[in-house]
């Protein structure tokens, strides 16, 4: 398989590591493993867009890719796993990102998990209105869960448009937010819809068609899709169908199971050395769901864990530093631990 | 006249295909009844009609998971609205909410291991069974290749359940699994059979012998120009599936897709909707395509690999010529391809060493005995039994420990009895050898090993009789054209604005 679109992806990560983490920490990234290091990890490094943009990638896989990236001289080892991009790695990932640029709408961070759920509601009710408008109700539906059945017939019960209508509002609204994709052909995803005597075309045979390799094709997709996501995220009263068929996908905080725990008794008040201790669990689990906490909520306040003249030292730190190590900072900062910078981090990834 | 009336107005069918209507009679007159239709001949309607007629419940015991699923979403397809399909596919609490519904579904499919579940035994027997099916019952029996433990049960079932009217439905059967399957449902002193022909003389049967599997490739390139689709390409293996439909597709015929149980749910169903409605050529797909499929018009089946079974072979050939037009089924053979099945039937059975180890197990653990199945983990990881050699292992483990025997004899039993099913997957594996072999004409030789004779003369009946490739090939350059410049709006509005 072509893989070149894939190897820019990853010694774009690369770039952005500068050497700090090793190369499975973006097989995670790709993967989009709920752990928190990945997760503090994206944010640190800006990666977020491409969180779980990759779910299948295998270690294999992205072994294979990283040796051959060093077979073209493009990446050289550091230490055990850990790669830089050397001048000549520079210079192909600008012309290859020239050629086929990360789409700019990308949000995996933000939009993995609802992205699919929208993909399969809107697959299906596309598929709906098509044969209503035939008058034929004999087809196999391409969407076999059972609750994407559920909330379809939830949806046309209570949406508010009539039926005759919600064809019409959805391809106006569809069109309008498609029309303003700007580096993305629209065909990528309106080639896999289902109809009346018209079946969708798969993943495959659409990147195939449209001639580009599957895995930038993948991205393509991914990012028409949380363009909309994004669009109704904007403007919702400008995409009041799409709105209602995006509302309960779930996209608020997302948290590992664990630390949701820890949050729900943070928030009744306990402190961190109770939780660890209600929970078993060792004072430093703790403060990573804090962390964590921090990564994914923007409402959440550090200050009763890190002064304000702290976190404007460390940052201040972070700034001056060649590298964000969180070792380098600590050092110029000593007074402060790694919990307090990391928490000052996660508040720093966020601002950008 | 009246059977003919629901035909029409439940199926939009004018008329019965042969042998329907006699084993619909025969269970609307409330007799138990052995059915043996070739496949492609509408075995479903059988007990789909006769629900329609009578009062109370249908349950349908369907040994595979995609294969219920399609029959349940055909039932749904065709607008009935009271189908479930109870299964592993449904999550718990959808179970729960099924069980406490389950008299208001009038189809009622089931998979057997479900029927272990004392809750789904307790429900159904509150409910007024009309008619008990049991499909693929040719699964039933110890003889029979595709001999599935659970449905050892169903004998046991029946009776809890009240011994409602049973239909047992089957394609292909010998005389030795007939007698299996009366004998373990119970109605072997109390039934009637219907038995038709497994022949189906629109389809012409050709082996062709090749050297080598690169002539065998090369043959396949050829044959996929030139024959006239649709049609199917049978492979035993995923990836040579996928290899060969994108060796196709770059020898420049598009419409041509692998299906395979690797690929994702979403793609499997647009693969196979795509076939169904003309958009795709050719499929390159492993044995998990075609079931329940229902497209009239497949012109042609290749096997590439050689299949495991005379009766698994027929039932995926089964599937050209619904329509009961001349169809053709191409087996492709070079010397050494039945090593490939010898090895994938040995590798599906514990082997004496895995036994062993398991006995090593027991006698470390002999309170677990019991309870043998709670220690799947623990046992797996010592000897290494895969999902379905665990399940093989257990369920004969179960079933002897309940009757009371050592678990020694148990274990050394069961070495003897995985003896014997190698030896039936091997004997089987030669009889498809011996058939590929034979000079003599290959539809009297398959009906032979049914207890068949052949009828009359059939036309295009197999390469050994005389064939004429020629008659089942295409016009050239007929599906050349190229498809319109795509346009997102307008395809955008073709699906969503009506169009008057
Ligand atoms: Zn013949």
């Amino acid at each position: 398989m072509e893989r070149s679109y894939l190897k820019t992806v990853i010694m774009y990560c690369v770039k952005e590591l500068q050497g700090q983490r090793t190369i499975y920490s973006i097989l995670h990234l790709l993967n989009g493993k709920k752990s928190s290091q990945t997760i503090q990890d994206a944010h640190l490094f800006q990666l977020t867009p491409l969180f779980r943009t990759f779910g299948s990638l295998s270690r294999d896989v992205l072994d294979q890719l990283a040796q051959e990236l060093v077979s073209s001289c493009w990446m050289a080892p550091t230490d055990e796993k850990h790669f830089i991009l050397t001048s000549e790695g520079q210079e192909e990932l600008g012309r290859s990102l020239l050629e086929c640029p990360i789409p700019s709408s990308l949000n995996g961070w933000l939009y993995h998990s609802a992205g699919d759920l929208f993909w399969e509601r809107i697959t299906l009710l596309i598929q709906v209105i098509s044969h209503l408008n035939n008058n034929n109700v004999k087809y196999l539906p391409i969407q076999r869960k059972r609750d994407v059945h559920e909330w379809l017939k939830y949806f046309l019960r209570t949406s508010g448009f009539a039926r005759n209508e919600v064809g019409v509002v959805l391809n106006r609204e569809l069109c309008q937010c498609l029309e303003r994709l700007s580096d993305i052909n629209p065909a990528v995803l309106t080639l896999r819809l289902t109809g009346y005597n018209r079946i969708g075309l798969t993943a495959v045979q659409t990147s195939e068609q449209l001639g580009i390799s599957h895995d930038y094709y993948h991205h393509q997709f991914l990012g028409a899709i949380h363009h909309i996501l994004a669009s109704v995220k904007e403007n919702p009263a400008e995409y009041p169908l799409i709105d209602k068929l995006v509302s309960g996908t779930g996209n608020e905080v997302q948290l590992t199971l664990s630390a949701q725990k820890t949050y729900t008794l943070l928030k009744q008040g306990l402190n961190l050395d109770v939780i660890a201790k209600t929970r078993n669990l060792k004072k430093s689990t703790i403060e990573d769901h804090v962390v964590e906490i921090a990564l994914n909520d923007s409402g959440f306040n550090i200050t009763s864990y890190v002064s304000e003249k702290k976190q404007k030292l460390i940052l201040q730190a972070a700034n001056s530093a060649d590298s964000l190590q969180l070792k380098q900072i600590r050092q110029m900062v000593p007074e402060s631990d790694y919990f307090e910078i990391r928490l000052v981090m996660a508040k720093l990834g966020e601002g950008q | 006249m009246r059977l003919e009336a629901v035909l029409q107005s439940k199926f939009g069918y004018p008329a019965f295909r042969p042998g329907q209507k006699e084993i619909i009679e025969s269970v609307l007159s409330g007799r138990n009844t052995v059915a043996m239709l070739p496949t492609g001949t509408g075995k479903s309607l059988c007990y789909q009609l006769p629900g329609y007629v009578i009062e109370g419940q249908v349950i349908i015991i369907s040994p595979l998971l995609s294969l219920m699923q399609d029959q349940a979403e055909q039932l749904m397809m065709n607008g009935e609205k009271k189908v479930i399909a109870f299964n592993s596919f449904l999550t718990s609490a959808e179970k729960k909410q099924a069980l406490i519904h389950l008299n208001q579904y009038k189809f009622i499919f089931i998979s057997p291991e479900m029927l272990y579940y004392e809750s789904v035994l307790s429900q159904l027997k509150k409910l007024r069974i009309a008619l008990f099916v049991v499909d693929e019952a040719h699964c039933i029996s110890q003889w029979g290749y595709d001999f599935r433990p659970d449905y050892l049960k169903l004998g046991e079932v029946r009776k809890i359940i009240g011994n409602p009217v049973t239909l047992a439905l089957t394609a292909t059967a010998t005389s030795e699994v007939k007698g299996d399957i009366k004998k373990s449902l119970g109605i072997l002193d109390d039934c009637s059979e219907f038995i038709y022909s497994v022949d189906r003389p629109n389809i012409a049967l050709s082996v062709e012998r090749l050297d080598n599997f690169r002539e065998k490739t090369e043959r396949l390139v050829e044959l996929a120009e030139i024959l006239k689709g649709p049609g199917i390409i049978y492979f035993s293996s995923k990836k040579k599936a996928e290899q060969s439909a994108e060796l196709l597709r770059d020898k420049g015929a598009k419409r041509v897709m692998a299906y395979h149980g690797g690929m994702d749910q979403e793609s499997r169903i647009l693969v196979q909707q795509q076939f169904i409605h003309g958009q795709l050529d050719l499929i390159c797909a492993t044995s998990a395509f075609g079931m329940g499929i229902n497209k009239d018009n497949i012109r042609y089946v290749i096997h590439f690999h050689m299949p495991l079974q005379i009766e698994s072979y027929l039932q995926e050939i089964g599937r050209a010529g619904r329509d009961g037009k001349q169809s053709i089924a191409i087996m492709l053979y070079s010397p050494g391809d039945e090593q490939l099945p010898i090895q994938l039937a040995e590798s599906e059975l514990p082997d004496k060493a895995q036994i062993d180890w398991i006995m090593e197990w027991v006698e470390e653990n002999p309170n677990a005995i019991p309870n043998i199945g709670l220690f799947e983990e623990q046992i797996k990881q010592r000897s290494g039994l895969t999902d379905v050699q665990w399940r093989i292992f257990n369920d004969f483990f179960d079933r002897k420990s309940k009757s009371g025997l050592d678990y020694r004899r148990i274990l050394q039993d069961m070495k003897g009895y995985y003896e014997g099913r190698i030896k039936l997957k091997r004997d089987s594996i030669e009889e498809v050898y011996k058939w590929i072999h034979k000079k003599t004409c290959r539809r009297e030789n398959i009906l032979s090993y049914f207890d068949e004779g052949k009828n009359a003369s059939v036309p295009s009946c197999c390469d050994i009789c005389g064939l004429q490739l020629g008659n089942f090939t295409r016009n050239t350059n007929s599906d050349n054209q190229e498809s319109p410049l795509y346009d997102w709006k307008n395809h955008l509005e073709y699906l969503l604005i009506p169009s008057e």
